[in-house]
Order: structure tokens, then C-alpha cells, then sequence
């Protein structure tokens, strides 16, 4: 089943569909009010994408520096190849300390790597505690959006859900009460947390530290209590200075919500201090594809992604098929920059789930060039041989077809004078897979070559008679 | 097997894209006219409000959340709220569980986005600021910086620790993008501006 098809599914139902497309054009225009308030925008635009070019550049010196200055403060620092190595570096931190019990708050990485399946298989018990993370992982999902993870499910279906895992009233579908009955729920959770583990936003060359933010609190009280902490960052994640993190970040919550800022902020660097709660702090950084796509050229600006989610939320196609459709860990226009390169077999559709607005490049705070980034993964999938052959075959036919002018303009007049002689039902049902949602425009009686010579001949005519005055 | 780190780092050198200059400084905006409405809307946006009081006695004229003389669990890091309250200073875990009230001082407030900059002096201060249903916290009004810019040319390069950004209370909107104070930590969050 292909993007297409998940999204035919998704789209049958045309309320949620309608909903869905308008609570993130909501959260889009309340990005363009809290942009517009800020008069350097642009300017703030250029100097992150210019920093993350800076280190994008430097990534060996920049890790280097991190692990000095990190082990300095007193954190460990693990690597990972993978997500395999990932999971085992986390699974065994956990067996050396007979931990069996862990929050975690939002973390694509983690999502990407697999994490939960893997714990709950060893038997160690991992909550998510992100409201919307906890309703997918009781929900067996995974988020369809990276910053709103269940924005594909209705109040009522969240009811349910927690009517069946938490006990309350089947009918109760009031989001206040239902946040309620998840804060107590996972109020219990946290105080019974032996290890909490985060993503990290950005880390920092210059401190070996690193910066979270959350609205709920939930990275904060996941890891202020236990005596663990573990943090899991991506390659892509670093940042050369402290001072850095000021346009970043005044970019960031703005382009994600509309806020000017996230409720929590939180700058870790090391443990905290040993008495009287000793913690141990760990930060694993993870490769898992990211050395590869910084290798190529046409992609690697990808890896500037902050993770705000502004491109999902003005992307057309993504705001009307569901984060689900994309079947990745990361959806909609950047997803389908980044998850080709891990898997081109797999997501060999997702470039093309794009119409080229553009949108996503204009709305982007680090100035990723998204869509031609999309426009040139196709060329790369099908050379690559990742397109479907009826498409392989239709591009050759037209390659063939664009070389030969007296066959295509004879074939045009044929098609002009054949089309409208086909009843419209079976043709705009049946043939044509454009037309089963639109309404074919009327078929012109001539071509634009054949209307352009007339014009010309019509000018030249009334030229003539006015020469003759 | 190689060493991972070893490995990644040989990776990230055989693919590092080639070495673009530090992009220029930009200048950031400077204090508006009225940073205290300014300062005002943002919290208000944030779910959070602002209060002005005079530095002396400022707890007896500000508008309390709960009922000063009569809360339960207290935390406070502050020597003007000494005395008040009935219970006694959370000392365990499950006290703060139950807290009703947090009060703390922050280092400075950001105009342009309501946040204050705080170092919670002990791992038990944050949990108290994370954990209580309100949160009071106190800045002085000679302490207000425009935008984040010019907040980290205040703060040092960390070399230990921990420090935050605060901007209102716990919120969420997971649910059909309906906005909840309170998500995990407190429903309510106040800023004191302290003036002569």
C-alpha cells in the first residue's frame, strides 16, 4: 500500500479530514502573527541557516569539543553507528542499575530508533509522557505530527481511549477534564520513575551542554527527580556557542505554535550537583544515516532541521492526508527529504507527495530549500530505480514523444478532436486518476501553437489595412 | 569491531562539506518604548499574568492565587515570605507532590517573549517550581533585557548545572489543539515586577 492509498483512507472520512486541514492552517497563521512581531525575522532566518551551514562544515571539530567540555561537567558521552547500537547503549545503562521503569519525554529520535518496542521486549516498562506521545503509545500508533503528536485523533476517540486505560467515564470527552485525568495518571508515573530519559533541541560545542524545551514540563520532571538521566542526540544537533541558541530559539516556538517562546527552556550541563541527590548523566549521540546524507550535496542542508513543524503545517498536501499517510517517522515535506536516504525502497513515493508550492521553503526558519530538495530526490529515485514502471514507462513515451514536433503536434490534434468525444463519466472516472476529484477543463478546439499563428495572422492583416490609410 | 567513535567521527570527515565562514553578528532590537505592556502581553499570550508591586512589603500587595495565610504546602526560596503560610517546607518527594504553592526569584525577564532566567539553587527548588499547583516568581524591574540576544550576552558559557527559561504555566494542546494550563505542572503562573 502506497502514500496514495493511506491517504484515500484517511480522507474517507471528509469531517476529520476538514478538521484537520483547518486546525493546521490555524496553528500556520498563528506562525505568521508571532513572525510578524518580530522585526528581524528575516535577518534572524539568514543567521541560522548561515550557523548551521558554519557547523554543518566543522561537525568533528564541534562533537571533539562537546565530548571535552561535556565529560568536564561530568556527563558521559556514548556513540552510536546506529539504531541497534542505540538501543543496546540504553538498555544496558539501564540492566547495570536494575532500572525498570522509565519516562521519556518527546523524542524523534527515539521514535526513529525504535526505543519503546525495544525496552518493553526486555521487559523494562517506558512511558512517554508528552500528553499527545502517551495517547499514541496507549493507541499503538506513532505521532503524525512532530510537534502535535495525536492531531490526527478527535476528543472523543481520546475519551475511549482513556476510559479504557485509565478508567474514567466513558462518555467524558472534555479535553480540560481528559488532561486531568492524564496529569494524575502520569503525575504517579513520574514520582515512580527510576530514569528519565530526553531528546535534546540543541547541544552546545562551547559547554558540552544541552538545551530541551517543552510546553508541559514533562523533560523537566522526568529528569529531576530519578538519579538517571539520559539524553539521546543526533548528529545534526550541534551548535558551535552558547550565544547561538538566541536566534534559534526565537525562531523556533514561534514557527512551531505561534509562541513566542516554549513554557520550559531548560539548559542541562552535567549532572546535578551530588549532594543531596546524586544523579548520573548520560548523552548518546547517534549517527543512524546521518554521516551519509551530510555526504550529499543535494540533501545535506536537510540536516539543519530544528524540528519546528512549520513545514507540515502549511503543506497542502500533508494538512489533507494525515501525518499517518507517510508511513515514516517523520512526516510531510521534510520527512520526505530525510527518510528517502535511510530507506529509498520504502519511501520511494514520499518526494513525490508534493505539489511544488514552494511553501514549505518559504515558511522554513533555517531557510531549507525543501522543495527543490523534493524535486530532486524524483530524479534520484528513478535513476536509482525506485520508480513504479507504468510512471517509468509513461516518462520514456513522453521523452520519446518531447523530441519529435511533428509527431506530438499531430498527436495533440488528434487527442483535442478524440477526448471530447469520450462521455465524461468513464473518462474522468475511469482513465483518469487527476480527474476523479476535479473536473476536466473544457478541451480547446485549437492548440496554442495553432492560436498563436492566428493572432499573428490577424495583426498582420490589420497592419496591412492600416498602411493602407 | 572499530571503536563507534572513532568510526563516526571518520565518517563525518569523509563527508564534511566544505568549511563556510561564521555568518556576521546581527543587531538585535533594542528595548521598546513600554517594555512593561509589553512584558504584560506576553505572559498574558503565555497563560501566565504580571503584577507590579513596591519592593518593600510586596507580598501584602499582590494578588495571590491561593490564600497565603492559610496554604498547606509551601515552597519558597525567598526570606520576604518567611513565616507565611501554616505547613511547613516540603522536604521529601511526596511533599512536593502535594504543593500548593511555589515561590522563587528569577535573574532577569525577556521582553520580547515573557520568559525569566532562572538557576534553581537545588534539584529540590526546580522539582518544587515543576511540581506545585501555582508559581509566583519574582524579578526586579531593573532586570528586564529586550530579546534573547542581549539575555545570553548576560548569561556566562555554562560550565555546570542547570538554568531555565520560564514563560507561564505548564500547558498542553494535545487535544484537538484545545489549550489546558496545568498540563503536568502548575495552572497558574504569576511574575512580580519589584520597583522602588
Amino acid at each position: 500500500m502506497g502514500h496514495i492509498d493511506r491517504a484515500r483512507e484517511f480522507v474517507a472520512d471528509a469531517e476529520r479530514t476538514r478538521w484537520h486541514d483547518q486546525a493546521l492552517w490555524f496553528v500556520r497563521t498563528k506562525r505568521d502573527r508571532a513572525a510578524d512581531q518580530v522585526p528581524d525575522w528575516e535577518a534572524l532566518r539568514e543567521q541560522a541557516s548561515g550557523i548551521k551551514g558554519f557547523a554543518l562544515g566543522r561537525l568533528p571539530a564541534l562533537w571533539r569539543e562537546f565530548e571535552a567540555k561535556a565529560a568536564a561537567a561530568g556527563t558521559i558521552v556514548h556513540w552510536a553507528r546506529d539504531a541497534a547500537e542505540h538501543n543496546e547503549i540504553i538498555v544496558r545503562l539501564l540492566r547495570e542499575r536494575r532500572i525498570r521503569h522509565v519516562v521519556k519525554s518527546k523524542s524523534m529520535l527515539t521514535e526513529e530508533c525504535g526505543l519503546n518496542l525495544h525496552l518493553e521486549a526486555q521487559g523494562i516498562e517506558i512511558v512517554d509522557t508528552d500528553l499527545g506521545e502517551r495517547i499514541v503509545q496507549l493507541r499503538k500508533e506513532r505521532p503524525s505530527h512532530i510537534v502535535m503528536p495525536a492531531i490526527h485523533l478527535r476528543r472523543g476517540e481520546i475519551g475511549t481511549l482513556f476510559a479504557k486505560e485509565m478508567g474514567s467515564a466513558p462518555e467524558l470527552d472534555d479535553p480540560e477534564e481528559l488532561t486531568a485525568i492524564a496529569r494524575r495518571n502520569l503525575r504517579t508515573t513520574f514520582l515512580r520513575a527510576e530514569a528519565g530519559i530526553t531528546g535534546v533541541n540543541f547541544a552546545i560545542a562551547e559547554t558540552g551542554g544541552f538545551v530541551v524545551v517543552t510546553n508541559e514540563g514533562n523533560a523537566d520532571l522526568g529528569t529531576a527527580l530519578p538519579k538517571l538521566h539520559i539524553a539521546c542526540v543526533g548528529l545534526e544537533k550541534i551548535i558551535p556557542k552558547q550565544k547561538d541558541l538566541a536566534p534559534f530559539l526565537r525562531l523556533l516556538a514561534r514557527s512551531a505554535t505561534g509562541q513566542a517562546i516554549t513554557t520550559y527552556t531548560s539548559h542541562f550541563c552535567g549532572p546535578r550537583p551530588p549532594s543531596p541527590d546524586p544523579q548520573e548523566l548520560h548523552i548518546i549521540v547517534v549517527d543512524n544515516g546521518r554521516s551519509q546524507l551530510l555526504g550529499r550535496p543535494a540533501f545535506r542542508e536537510a540536516l539543519a532541521c530544528i524540528r519546528c513543524g512549520a513545514c507540515l503545517n502549511t503543506c497542502p498536501v500533508y494538512r489533507r492526508s494525515g501525518g499517518h499517510s507517510y508511513e515514516a517517522t517523520i512526516p510531510g515535506p521534510i520527512g520526505s527529504v530525510l527518510e528517502p536516504s535511510r530507506d529509498p525502497a520504502k519511501h520511494r513515493e514520499l518526494p513525490g507527495a508534493c505539489t511544488l508550492c514552494g511553501s514549505c521553503t518559504d515558511i522554513c526558519p533555517v531557510r531549507i530549500p525543501l522543495h527543490q530538495q523534493l524535486l530532486a530526490w524524483r530524479g534520484e529515485l528513478s535513476e536509482m530505480g525506485h520508480t513504479r514502471r507504468s510512471k517509468r514507462f509513461g516518462l520514456r513515451l513522453l521523452a520519446w514523444l518531447f523530441a519529435r514536433p511533428m509527431t506530438y503536434r499531430w498527436l495533440g490534434r488528434s487527442a483535442r478532436a478524440l477526448v471530447r468525444r469520450i462521455p465524461a463519466a468513464p473518462r474522468d472516472r475511469l482513465l483518469n486518476a487527476w480527474t476523479r476529484q476535479r473536473a476536466l477543463p473544457e478541451i480547446p478546439k485549437a492548440s496554442f501553437r495553432e492560436l498563436y499563428r492566428q493572432r499573428m495572422a490577424d495583426r498582420r492583416r490589420r497592419e496591412a489595412l492600416h498602411s493602407d490609410d | 569491531m572499530t571503536n563507534a567513535r572513532t568510526e563516526i567521527l571518520a565518517r563525518l570527515e569523509s563527508s564534511k562539506p566544505p568549511a563556510l565562514a561564521r555568518p556576521p553578528e546581527s543587531t538585535p532590537p533594542s528595548m521598546p518604548i513600554d517594555p512593561i505592556a509589553r512584558l504584560r502581553e506576553r505572559l498574558r499570550e503565555a497563560g501566565g499574568s504580571l503584577q507590579v508591586a513596591t519592593r518593600q512589603n510586596w507580598p501584602d500587595q499582590i494578588a495571590w492565587p491561593v490564600d497565603l495565610s492559610a496554604v498547606q504546602h509551601l515552597y519558597s526560596s525567598l526570606p520576604a515570605i518567611e513565616g507565611r503560610g501554616v505547613g511547613t517546607s516540603a522536604t521529601t518527594d511526596h511533599d512536593l507532590d502535594s504543593l500548593d504553592l511555589c515561590v522563587g526569584s528569577a535573574e532577569f525577564a525577556v521582553v520580547e517573549n515573557g520568559a525569566v532566567w532562572q538557576r534553581p539553587a537545588t534539584s529540590r527548588q526546580r522539582a518544587a517550581t515543576l511540581l506545585a499547583n501555582h508559581l509566583i516568581l519574582v524579578v526586579d524591574e531593573s532586570q528586564l533585557v529586550p530579546t534573547l540576544h542581549q539575555a545570553y550576552d548576560r548569561i556566562e558559557a555554562m560550565t555546570s548545572d542547570f538554568g531555565w527559561f520560564l514563560c507561564g504555566p505548564s500547558k498542553t494542546a494535545d487535544i484537538e489543539q484545545s489549550l489546558v494550563l496545568g498540563a503536568h505542572g502548575p495552572c497558574t503562573m504569576s511574575l512580580i515586577l519589584l520597583r522602588d
